[in-house]
């Protein structure tokens, strides 16, 4: 079951990654792809005290970049 | 010479940005940004006013300025007088004023440059594919296209200009700085208040922003955008005048382990050696900016050297 | 090359002056004459820049921490960006020890082995009252290679009254098609000493209760510290799909090895009838092995519909991760996050996060006294099962012609359930699985 789903997972991966070609914009249309709040991390600072409140909370960490660890909290 | 920022593809492009040819307004803190897209770049005008209105009139002009120079001197657009000459066949072209002194600019950088400098260098992109291949052309095509190349060869008044056959001109290395100081004068011309123009980088500021700040802009680094998550910019802070960047580091042949780079020295039909990656340079107007730029790359590793002895305030990336 | 040399450093100084003048002469006649009585100016080029933030994170009736931080980046003329970053954090209060209520008085003997606690009857048993304070550095330098490449490199330091943390952080980024797509591997070691009050205690022994001796050699405890180790692999994949759309897909593996137990924490013993007999030391696995599938999107929302509303140029920032490892743990997680551009200068972000977890394989709230010690057991909640959700508001604007000051408020709560354990006797009418209620408070400054 648990191999099952990690396969589903990883399905939009690949599909993204073969999909490259026909996906994008050109230079001219990074107009709102430029924004400061289109950023993937749009306020690191706020992403780094909720890594580090969330691992030592709860037992996941991590996933979107090396979140959280580094300290006794859990 | 320089053909900067117009790669080999950018015919379609062009030819689909002109029927993107819109202006958007945006607010910002201190006033107006009003962004469109022309010379194969992203252009933005910021203005620093209470007035929407002020904001809309100046951009549409602005933008409509930028256009109109693209139109008339762009190699991509058959109709522009760019094209015109360079399908005259050895017949002379009527020219209007504008154009004899774009071509007077060209004619003394030219001769500044001791001929590394030269619009009419341009048929070497025929050969020369900046690609990021191996595809570096033999002496043999080098030599058969230097025979089409030089300055010397075109007579020019203030009326006409005789190209020799199978010989073109081309305006890229000096026709986006021109049209950001056209916008200046303009600007000037309209309002008061403190304009930024920026045409991908290549940029100019009437005055500085209000309680005598200075403009911070952002200059994409031709090399380095990768992680989204953060803005890799270099900031520069600008309280008036002007700054240009000449080079590209997207854009080089590799063979065997040599990389050429897109700068061709004019006189040999082969890539300058050792030249930055791009220099920024500063001054009071932004055709002087782009051309010291330019003239910089041309000295290949004496580049800084050669700003650097006439005080010339710039940056270099190698 | 003769023709640079030419103009370069080998022509005389005269000449030179020449160029910049003969430019001028030539601008002014394509143009006019110059706009500016003096040439352009510039300065402060590559000005450091500055975060600094304070949080304010409090649990109903138990742990308070404050947390200051400073970070300063700094980009140079290459591209390359420097950025270092100082954390203050000060945790004071109290937590669940890990034993069971019960309707009488637990005494418990204090981590250090001398003296004791009591907790009343019907009270989750907590640590007596803490204080720790922790600082932490983080230096990370992110440099562009060749074209398209981009490598980075970092090194952090933690170090609090009982824990030091090493760590060092590696990635290599490489943008291709037009820049809409990037691939990035990126990889982090940790190396941790855990250093407890009163040593390592021996996993599944007794806790003694009464004053300890320091004379005497305590039996349960292994040693003065012990260390632990963690190593992470992430593959990532950024795609923008449209303008308005750009999306990320990651996979990541860690491997932690080493001393992995909550020393503090203990498991109850219960007879027949729910009543704790005594109390011994946790006991997990020596190595545990994490991966993480991790998907997010952004959109900007607009478009012909929304033009000149309140929601044009709003931006909607989803993320999903699915988490497993070999501790039988499973965790879902869903973050939302809503930017509301308000006007010029300012703009509201609301916050919905949702996280699920399933209980480790081990995880019991309480061990069953006539029964055999299991190898490995832990009552530490924060591997049971539970589900918590986060409900959080920002208000952020710009000041000062371009700084940015926010606030933010958040409530979390963690809902903990019973993963399908019996409550023996007097147990089923104690509360075992309470939830954890906290406020969240932020503000950063940002210039």
């Amino acid at each position: 079951m648990k191999i099952k789903l990690k396969r589903l997972l990883l399905v939009p991966l690949i599909v993204s990654v073969t999909g490259c070609a026909n996906l994008g914009v050109e230079p001219w249309e990074r107009d709102l792809l430029a924004k400061k709040e289109m950023a993937l991390t749009s306020s690191p600072i706020d992403a780094t005290f909720d890594d580090h409140i969330y691992f030592s909370k709860e037992a996941s960490s991590g996933g979107k970049g090396f979140g959280g660890g580094g300290c006794g909290c859990n | 010479m320089l053909t900067k920022k117009l790669p080999p593809k950018t015919y379609q492009k062009l030819s689909k940005s002109t029927q993107h040819r819109k202006v958007t307004i945006e607010n910002r803190v201190d006033g107006f940004s009003i962004l469109f897209f022309a010379m194969a770049s992203q252009c933005e005008i910021i203005i620093e006013t209470t007035k929407k209105s002020l904001a809309k009139r100046l951009g549409d002009k602005l933008a409509k300025e930028v256009w109109r120079i693209e139109d008339k001197y762009s190699r991509y657009n058959v109709n522009s007088i760019c094209s015109k000459i360079n399908q005259s066949n050895g017949q002379a072209v009527a020219i209007d004023n504008e154009t004899y002194l774009l071509l007077n600019f060209a004619d003394t950088c030219y001769q500044l440059s001791d001929g590394l400098f030269d619009i009419t260098s341009g048929v070497l992109r025929r050969i020369w594919r900046f690609d990021c291949t191996d595809n570096v052309p033999t002496d043999e095509q080098v030599n058969d296209l230097t025979a089409y190349i030089g300055w010397y060869k075109v007579s020019y008044d203030d009326q006409t200009i005789t190209l020799p056959e199978s010989m073109e001109i081309d305006f890229g290395g000096i026709g986006k700085e021109y049209a950001v100081d056209r916008c200046i004068l303009l600007s000037q011309a309209i309002t008061d208040k403190p304009v930024l123009v920026n045409l991908g980088g290549d940029l100019c500021a009437t005055s500085p922003r209000k309680n005598n700040q200075a403009w911070q802009v952002g200059i994409e680094n031709p090399d380095f955008q990768a992680h989204k998550e953060q803005n890799q910019q270099m900031i520069v802070s600008l309280t008036q005048g002007a700054l240009a960047t000449s080079g590209d580091a997207q854009r080089y042949l590799l063979k065997d382990g040599k990389r050429y780079s897109h700068i061709l020295n004019a006189k040999t039909g082969w890539p300058i050696e050792h030249a930055p990656r791009s220099i920024t340079v500063v001054a009071p107007q932004c055709v002087q900016a782009g051309i010291l730029a330019t003239l910089a790359l041309l000295q290949g590793e004496n580049a800084e050297e050669f700003l650097a002895e006439q005080g010339i305030k710039f940056w270099a990336l190698r | 090359m003769q023709l640079a040399k030419k103009l370069g450093s080998k022509k005389p100084n005269r000449e030179k002056v020449n160029v910049k003048l003969a430019l001028t002469v030539a601008a002014t006649a394509l143009l006019g004459a110059p706009c500016f009585v003096n040439a352009a100016e510039t300065s402060a080029l590559n000005a450091w820049s500055f975060d600094t933030a304070v949080l304010y994170y409090a649990e109903v009736d138990r742990v308070t921490a404050t947390e200051a931080m400073l970070g300063a980046s700094k980009t140079f003329d290459d591209g390359s960006v420097l950025s270092l970053k100082f954390t203050l954090d000060v945790l004071t209060g109290t937590s669940p020890n890990g034993a069971v209520a019960q309707p009488t008085t637990q005494t418990f003997t204090r981590p250090s082995g001398n003296g004791e606690y009591q907790t009343p009857a019907n009270k989750t048993p907590i640590y007596d009252g803490f204080r720790d304070r922790r600082v932490q550095f983080n230096g990370q330098w992110t440099q562009p290679l060749a074209a398209n490449y981009t490598v980075s490199g970092g090194v952090h330091i933690s170090k609090e009254y009982d824990y030091l943390s090493l760590g060092v952080n590696g990635s290599l980024a490489y943008e291709f098609n037009n820049k809409n797509s990037t691939f990035s591997i990126g990889s982090s070691y940790f190396k941790d000493t855990y250093n407890p009050v009163g040593g390592i205690p021996k996993p599944l022994t007794v806790m003694i209760t009464g004053s300890g001796d320091e004379d005497v050699d305590d039996p349960t405890r292994l040693g003065k510290d012990d260390t632990k180790s963690s190593a992470d692999i992430m593959f990532g994949v950024t795609q923008v799909i449209n303008r308005r759309l750009i999306m990320a897909f990651n996979y990541s593996y860690a491997k932690v090895g080493g001393y992995l137990n909550d020393p503090y924490k203990r498991l109850s013993r219960v007879n027949a009838n729910g009543e704790a007999v005594d109390y011994v030391y946790e006991s997990r696995p020596d190595s545990r092995e994490k991966q993480s599938v991790f998907t997010q999107a952004k959109y900007n929302l607009g478009g012909a519909l929304l033009k000149n509303t309140m929601l044009n140029n709003t931006v909607l920032d989803i993320s999903y991760r699915y988490m497993w490892d070999d501790w039988q743990i499973n965790s879902h997680t869903i973050d939302s996050r809503f930017y509301i551009p308000i006007g010029i200068n300012s703009y509201l972000e609301p916050h919905f996060r949702v996280y699920q977890q399933s209980a480790a394989k081990f995880y019991q709230p309480f061990l069953n006294e006539p029964d055999s010690l299991p190898t490995y057991a832990s009552a530490d909640l924060r591997i049971g099962e539970m589900t918590a959700y986060t409900l959080g508001l920002k208000y952020g604007t710009f000041v000062n012609g371009g700084d940015e000051l926010s606030f933010r408020l958040e409530y979390y709560t963690q809902r903990l359930t019973n993963a399908g354990f019996n409550e023996p006797g007097i147990l089923s009418r104690q509360a075992l699985y309470e939830s954890v209620n906290a406020i969240i408070a932020q503000v950063t400054y940002s210039f």
